[in-house]
C-alpha cells in the first residue's frame, strides 16, 4: 500500500508537472508538502532550460510545427521547473492560437515563451502580454482592427473565452472593448522568402487607435486597450472564471467551456475558495495555485482528472528516460500526442481543446495505452532500467502482491483500484514469486518485470492524472 | 609554406552572398573545391543534403549545379543530423552526422564512396561526432562531441588517437564541436560548451587556449565553428553571438563580424517573380536581414576568402580578405610599449 504523503507528493506533481517516478518521489519523501510546493510554485529557484543544446541539436525548429511540439514534449520531460511549462500548456489551452493560420512559427513559439514567463503572474500582466503578442494579433484579426472599420474578433473572445465566459456582458461592451485595442497591432516581420522568417513585434500605432469616448461594463472614458483590461480583471466574473479554468486544468474534470453558464462548477466551494484567493491577490495566479494545491478539495482529488494527451506523453517519456541532448525523432511524441487528440501549437479553436473524458474514445484510448506500452517495451531505457534494478534490490525474491504494488510505486506512486490491483495480482502470480536471487534468471526477471509496467501503464488508473 | 613575418591588414569587405530558402536549408558547414565550386552542407529536421553552387552566376548553365547530394535517411550515402563536412585534396567530402555516429565520404557528384564509425564510447567509436578536419600528413579529425574528445584516424577510419575527457582544464572539452588544422598540422577546436577555442599539435599536446564565456570582443557564446587561414589568423563562428571574430595567430583580437548579406542571385529572381514577398519586403524593416543568425561554421580558402554558413538565414555570407604579406625589412620592430608618437 502506498504511504499518504508520497501519494499527495506524487499527486501534486502530476497536477503540477508531469509526474514523478516511484525513484523521484522516494528521495522527496523526508520534505513536507508544504516546502516542496513552495519549490513547484517558485521555477525560478532552479536552473532553466539547456535552449543552447536545444538550439544546437534542435536548431531547424523553426521549419514545423511538429517539430515545435516535439521540442516543447522534451523541455517538459527535463524541465527543472515543471510548473513553468505545465502553466504554459495551460494558457495554450486557454488562449488557444492556432500556428497554422499563418505558420508564423517564430510567433507561435515566442508565445509559448511569454506564457513561461508571464504565466504564474498577474492575470493583468498576463492579459496585457497576450493583447500585444503578434501570434495572437493575427489569430483573432486584431491586426485588421482599424480606427474606420472595427473588427471584434479579439474583443469578443477576451470577454467570451479569455477573461469574464458568456452572460456577463453585453454586444456592446464587445463593440467597445474591440475600438479600445484599434492600433494594437504588429510590425510587418520580413518575409520568410528568401532569408527564412523573422520576429515580429508589437506595434501601437496611435493614428489608427480610435481614442473616443467609450462606455464599457459600466464605466466611461477614452479607453484604450489597457484600461480594458483594467476593468475586466476586477469583474468577479473574471476571477470566477479563470479559477473555473484552473480548476478543471488542475483539479477535477469540468463540463466543457460552452457549458459553464449553464452547469455549475463540480464543487462550488472550491472555485468560491479560489475566486477568493483571486481577489485577495489582485489576481496573482501564484496566489490562487497555493491555495488550491495546499488545499483538501485538491488533495482528495487524486485521479479525477483524464490526462491530456501531452501530460500521458510526457509522463510516460519521464519515466522510460530519454536524453537531455533532444532525439532526432522527437517529432515522434508530437505525432502520439496528435494521434492521441492534441495537435500542440494548433488547438481545434480559440475555444481551446475539450478535455475529460472527450479525451477518450476507442481510437485514442488504443493510442493512448500503445504508445505507454511501446515505450516501456525496452528494458535498456534508462528508466526501465532503473526500475529494474530498483526491484532486483528488494531482496531474494517478491510475491505477486508486493511484485504488483512496487510497481505501482515505481512507475509514480499508481493508487490502484482494489479490482485492477487483484486482476494484476493473479496475473502475475501464473509465473509465482519473482525470483531474483540467481544471476541465471535475471532476463527472465527482467523480462517479468517489464511485463508488469506494461499492464500497469495499460490499467484504466494511468490514463486518470 | 611560411607565414608572412606580418600582414598590412588592407580590409575585409563582404563579397557576396550565395543560397536562398529550399536551396541551402539551414546550412551548417562549407567547403570550397579547386574548381571554385562550392558545397554547402545543409541539415533538416531530420536529415540533410550537399548543395553544389557554383561562385560566380552561372547564367544560363545553372542545370551543371545543385545537384541534392545525400537524402534524408538512415542508408549508405544519406544524412539524419550532418553537421560538419571536409574536402580532402582527392576532392572527396567527409561528412560527419551526429546521429548515425559515422563519416560518410562522397565524391563531387554526391556518390557514396564508404563509411566510418561505430556509435559508442571506446577507442575509435563515436557519440555525436561534430566537426571534422583533416591534416597534411592525411590524418582526419572529428570532435566527438558527446564523448568531449578528439579523436584522430587514418582517412580509412582506423583509429590512431584521442585525447580530452569532460571538464574545463586545459586540454579537457564540454562538448566540442568545430575543428580545423592549419599547414604546421597544429589542431584548433571550437570548445562549444566551454565558450573557447583550444589549440594542440597533432598529438593532443595542449598549446595555448583563447576566450571565455560572455559577449564582448573576444568573448564567446557557444562557439560552433573555427578556422585558420595561411596568414595563422584564427576565425571563429560565434554561433551564440550571432558574430564572426578575427584573432591573429598569437590569439590577439581584430576584428568581428556581424553579417552584410545582400541578396543573392538565385534571391533575387526568385522575387522578381513573386509579387507577394516583395510587397511584404516594401512594408518590412529590412536592416535585421543583413546579419547573421546563428553562423555554425567559417572556412576561409586559399584566395583569403571567408565562407560563413549562416545557419538560421538559409545562405552563406562571403567576405573578402585583403592583406598584404610583410618580411622584416618592411615593417619596425616590435615595440617593448605602445606610443603616441604622431608618424
Amino acid at each position: 500500500m502506498l504511504d499518504r504523503h508520497v501519494e499527495d507528493i506524487a499527486h501534486l506533481m502530476r497536477r503540477a508537472g508531469f509526474g514523478l517516478t516511484g525513484l523521484e518521489l522516494e528521495s522527496h519523501a523526508g520534505r513536507s508538502y508544504d516546502e516542496i510546493l513552495e519549490d513547484v510554485l517558485h521555477p525560478e529557484r532552479f536552473p532553466a532550460a539547456d535552449d543552447d543544446i536545444y538550439d544546437r541539436y534542435q536548431g531547424t525548429v523553426d521549419e514545423h510545427e511538429v517539430h515545435s511540439a516535439g521540442l516543447w514534449i522534451h523541455r517538459m520531460v527535463h524541465t527543472q521547473r515543471p510548473l513553468e511549462e505545465k502553466i504554459a500548456l495551460f494558457w495554450h489551452h486557454v488562449f488557444a492560437t492556432g500556428m497554422s493560420k499563418g505558420e508564423h512559427r517564430h510567433s507561435s513559439n515566442r508565445q509559448i515563451d511569454m506564457f513561461r514567463s508571464v504565466g504564474l503572474g498577474n492575470f493583468r500582466t498576463i492579459l496585457l502580454e497576450l493583447s500585444m503578442d503578434p501570434a495572437m494579433l493575427y489569430w483573432l484579426d486584431n491586426n485588421e482592427n482599424h480606427k474606420d472599420q472595427p473588427n471584434e474578433n479579439y474583443g469578443r473572445e477576451l470577454l467570451e473565452l479569455f477573461s469574464m465566459g458568456v452572460g456577463h456582458y453585453s454586444e456592446q461592451d464587445i463593440k467597445m472593448a474591440a475600438r479600445a485595442f484599434t492600433g494594437w497591432t504588429f510590425k510587418q516581420p520580413i518575409p520568410q522568402y528568401t532569408q527564412g522568417s523573422y520576429p515580429a513585434e508589437f506595434v501601437f500605432i496611435e493614428s489608427d487607435h480610435d481614442d473616443s469616448e467609450k462606455t464599457f461594463l459600466g464605466e466611461t472614458g477614452r479607453f484604450n486597450g489597457q484600461d480594458i483590461i483594467d476593468i475586466i480583471v476586477k469583474q468577479p466574473a473574471t476571477a470566477r472564471f479563470i479559477c473555473r479554468h484552473l480548476y478543471n486544468f488542475f483539479v477535477a474534470d469540468e463540463p466543457q467551456v460552452p457549458a459553464w453558464n449553464q452547469l455549475p462548477p463540480g464543487d462550488p466551494q472550491a472555485i468560491d475558495i479560489m475566486t477568493q484567493a483571486f481577489k485577495d491577490s489582485d489576481g496573482e495566479i501564484r496566489a490562487v495555485l497555493r491555495v488550491m494545491f495546499s488545499s483538501d478539495f485538491f488533495k482528495q482529488a487524486k485521479l479525477r482528472r483524464v490526462k491530456s494527451p501531452a501530460e500521458l506523453v510526457a509522463g510516460v517519456l519521464k519515466l522510460v528516460g530519454t536524453e537531455p541532448v533532444p532525439a532526432s525523432d522527437i517529432t515522434r511524441y508530437s505525432a502520439a500526442t496528435t494521434f492521441m487528440g492534441q495537435i500542440l501549437y494548433d488547438p481545434p479553436s480559440v475555444e481551446g481543446w475539450h478535455t475529460g473524458h472527450e479525451w477518450i474514445d476507442g481510437g485514442t484510448l488504443t493510442e493512448r495505452v500503445n504508445f505507454a506500452v511501446d515505450e516501456l517495451a525496452d528494458k535498456n531505457r534508462i528508466g526501465v532500467r532503473k526500475i529494474i534494478e530498483a526491484l532486483e534490490t528488494q531482496g531474494e525474491s517478491l510475491s505477486p502482491s508486493e511484485l504488483v504494488d512496487r510497481g505501482a510505486m515505481l512507475i509514480g506512486a499508481l493508487h490502484l483500484d482494489s479490482v485492477t490491483r487483484r486482476a494484476l495480482i493473479e496475473d502475475v502470480s501464473v509465473d509465482g514469486d519473482l525470483s531474483l536471487s540467481s544471476m541465471g534468471d535475471s532476463a527472465n526477471a527482467s523480462d517479468r518485470i517489464v511485463s508488469l509496467l506494461q499492464s500497469l501503464v495499460s490499467c484504466r488508473e494511468y490514463q486518470f492524472a | 609554406m611560411s607565414r608572412p613575418h606580418a600582414l598590412l591588414r588592407a580590409g575585409f569587405p563582404f563579397l557576396k552572398t550565395l543560397g536562398m530558402r529550399r536551396v541551402t536549408n539551414h546550412p551548417t558547414d562549407v567547403a570550397v573545391a579547386s574548381d571554385d565550386t562550392i558545397y554547402v552542407l545543409n541539415r533538416h529536421a531530420l536529415g540533410g543534403h550537399v548543395t553544389a553552387l557554383p561562385f560566380v552566376d552561372p547564367g544560363e548553365n545553372w542545370d551543371q549545379y545543385l545537384p541534392r547530394m545525400g537524402p534524408d535517411g538512415w542508408g549508405d550515402g544519406e544524412f539524419i543530423w550532418p553537421v560538419s563536412m571536409v574536402l580532402d585534396e582527392d576532392q572527396t567530402l567527409f561528412i560527419s552526422d551526429e546521429e548515425l555516429n559515422r563519416i560518410t565520404l562522397i565524391d563531387r557528384e554526391g556518390a557514396f564512396i564508404s563509411k566510418w564509425g561505430e556509435p559508442g564510447d571506446g577507442d575509435g567509436e563515436l557519440k555525436g561526432p561534430a566537426g571534422i578536419a583533416i591534416d597534411r600528413d592525411s590524418y582526419v579529425y572529428v570532435a566527438d562531441a558527446l564523448n568531449h574528445r578528439v579523436q584522430k584516424f587514418t582517412k580509412q577510419g582506423k583509429f590512431v588517437m584521442s585525447w580530452g575527457g569532460i571538464g574545463q582544464g586545459d586540454g579537457q572539452f564540454n562538448m566540442p564541436w568545430g575543428i580545423c588544422v592549419d599547414e604546421n598540422n597544429d589542431v584548433y577546436v571550437a570548445d562549444w560548451r566551454n565558450d573557447r577555442i583550444q589549440k594542440f599539435d597533432c598529438e593532443g599536446k595542449f598549446l595555448f587556449s583563447l576566450g571565455m564565456s560572455g559577449t564582448a570582443k573576444g568573448e564567446f557564446q557557444r562557439p560552433g565553428g573555427v578556422d585558420v587561414d595561411a596568414h595563422g589568423d584564427i576565425y571563429v563562428a560565434d554561433t551564440g553571438n550571432d558574430r564572426v571574430q578575427q584573432f591573429d595567430q598569437n590569439g590577439r583580437y581584430l576584428e568581428q563580424f556581424f553579417g552584410d548579406a545582400t541578396l543573392s542571385d538565385m534571391s533575387r529572381s526568385y522575387l522578381m517573380t513573386n509579387a507577394q514577398s516583395l510587397r511584404l519586403r516594401e512594408m518590412s524593416e529590412l536592416e535585421p536581414q543583413k546579419r547573421f543568425r546563428s553562423p555554425r561554421a567559417v572556412r576561409v580558402d586559399d584566395k583569403g576568402r571567408m565562407f560563413v554558413a549562416d545557419f538560421k538565414s538559409y545562405r552563406v555570407q562571403v567576405y573578402q580578405k585583403e592583406a598584404i604579406p610583410l618580411d622584416a625589412s618592411q615593417i619596425a620592430q616590435v615595440p617593448r610599449s605602445p606610443t603616441l608618437f604622431v608618424n
